[in-house]
């Protein structure tokens, strides 16, 4: 059974999308972390403003969801698709001599499944508060989406740059 | 779905400390360090109620990140240092954690003696099979004819120990594998061992795509076990010896007395050792 399927009452789907919303806001406060650790602080910038933009997203879910009861749902009984929420960053993803071009590709994978998660509700489930829903949130990720292709429009960066360190933190003895 | 209505009041971030992990960006130690504050917020633990012990490594910084009771200890003495506490403490909830080289090289006759001890605390070895920390020399888990570091050309030649077979002839009563690309997954492991009296033992696969980075491929191998959690000694060494080291899950969980010093017979009322020690 899809996720469409399982998910049957408002409550629940907005619990889902608050805790994509949360997940995705601190993995790429994470990932801001690590660049700043490793002096590479305009990446560490640009995820911080990605955690910034995810976090007002959970925040409009909850303005959605005032006076609702929503379900306590402990991290690993949602059902996701992959082991971590749809909008989440594969921490695997960085390294610290990323560029800004790079680290956009990423934000936009990221929007790009938390758009298709949406989407797909607002197409199949069975309760038409959940797709309408859905589909307003679908929409705003696709907004995200065409703003972080516009972004990466005005960086001079290209994701496929190779930076070499001569002197590498870690070489292996 | 589980779905409960109490609300959690603790958030996992409450479990951080203002210090930035220095590990590498992608290093496997950050989803245990998740997992591990997750876990916590789930237990509902107030901070001065939990300890987190480490010995020396990368995977041992964690101590400093959380904002519990840590202490970083010395390299391979981090489950000595644990006992001690307990010792003292029996209230506190006492976490372990370390490296494969902490837990398995210097710290191997600790390790054993732990799990047959029984004392009830939760040791996590974030098992990257190399010594990150001093640039990349074979552990106790690499495979033999791993020969990227210039200390082992052509590998070490030697069998690896197998953590979790190591754990169950010494007496673990509860054991598991855990895997730090599901970080979520580990978290309801790590609450299951917190939950276990007495010793719980948790393997993770935690990569260091620094020195391996061929580990970034462990997504693709990693799988849960398909059997449920045994209490059969037998059992769980067949399952352990029949796996390929990459298989998930709560292999081994039985009740046995919790050792804690002054019940059963042992000696040690803690206030009193500490009379006799002061000055
Ligand atoms: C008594 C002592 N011997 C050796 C060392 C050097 N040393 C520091 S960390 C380490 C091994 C770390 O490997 P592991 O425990 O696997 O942790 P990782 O860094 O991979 O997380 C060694 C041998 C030390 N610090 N102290
Ligand atoms: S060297 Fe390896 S284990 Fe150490 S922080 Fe880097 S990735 Fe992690």
């Amino acid at each position: 059974m899809n996720l469409t399927q399982k998910i049957t009452s408002l409550d629940t789907f907005l619990a889902y999308s608050i805790a994509l919303e949360e997940e995705a806001a601190d993995r790429h406060d994470e990932l801001a972390d690590m660049l700043d650790v490793h002096n590479n602080p305009g990446v560490a910038a640009t995820f911080r403003k990605l955690a910034h933009y995810s976090r007002l997203h959970a925040q409009e879910i909850r303005d959605h969801s005032k006076g609702r009861s929503l379900p306590v749902i402990a991290p690993w009984d949602f059902d996701w698709e992959n082991m971590e929420g749809p909008e989440t960053a594969d921490i695997g993803a960085v390294n610290y001599l990323m560029n800004t071009a790079q680290a956009l590709q990423i934000a936009m994978g990221n929007e790009q499944r938390a758009h298709d998660f949406y989407y797909q509700f607002s197409q199949q489930s069975q309760d038409p508060e959940i797709r309408a829903m859905a589909g307003e949130f679908a929409e705003e990720e696709k907004e995200h989406l065409d703003l972080l292709k516009m972004w990466m429009d005005s960086t001079d960066e290209s994701v496929d740059e190779q930076v070499y360190d001569p002197d590498p933190a870690h070489m292996p003895e | 779905m589980n779905q409960s209505n109490a609300p959690i009041q603790i958030k996992p971030k409450d479990y951080k400390s203002a210090i930035k992990p220095v590990w590498c960006p992608g290093c496997g130690d950050f989803a245990v360090l998740n997992a591990i504050t997750k876990a916590l917020a789930f237990l509902e633990l107030p901070k001065e109620d939990v300890a987190l012990i480490s010995g020396i490594g990368c995977s041992s910084r964690i101590a400093a990140y959380t904002s519990v009771y840590g202490f970083h200890g010395v390299h391979g003495r981090a489950l000595a240092l644990a006992a001690g506490l307990k010792a003292a403490r029996e209230d506190l909830t006492v976490l372990v954690a370390g490296g494969d080289g902490d837990g398995l090289s210097i710290g191997g006759n600790h390790f054993i003696h732990a799990c047959r001890r029984n004392m009830d605390m939760t040791y996590i070895i974030m098992d990257n099979r190399v010594y990150g920390m001093t640039k990349g020399q074979a552990s106790p888990t690499t495979a033999p004819d791993w020969g990227d570091s210039k200390l082992t050309p052509g590998g070490t030649g030697i069998r690896p120990f197998q953590p979790a077979g190591l754990a169950l002839s010494a007496g673990a009563s509860f054991i598991a594998r855990g895997f730090t690309g599901d970080p979520n997954g580990l978290a309801r492991m790590l609450v299951a061992a917190i939950e276990h009296p007495g010793f719980s033992f948790i393997q993770v696969l935690s990569p260091c795509p620094t020195f391996r980075p061929e580990q970034m491929n462990w997504k693709h191998h990693v799988q849960a076990f398909e059997e449920e959690t045994s209490s059969d000694p037998l059992l769980a060494a067949q399952r352990i010896q029949a796996d390929d080291g990459m298989s998930t899950g709560i292999i081994y969980q039985e009740d046995v007395p919790v050792f804690q010093p002054g019940n059963g017979g042992a000696p040690g009322d803690a206030v009193r050792f500490e009379s006799e020690f002061e000055i």
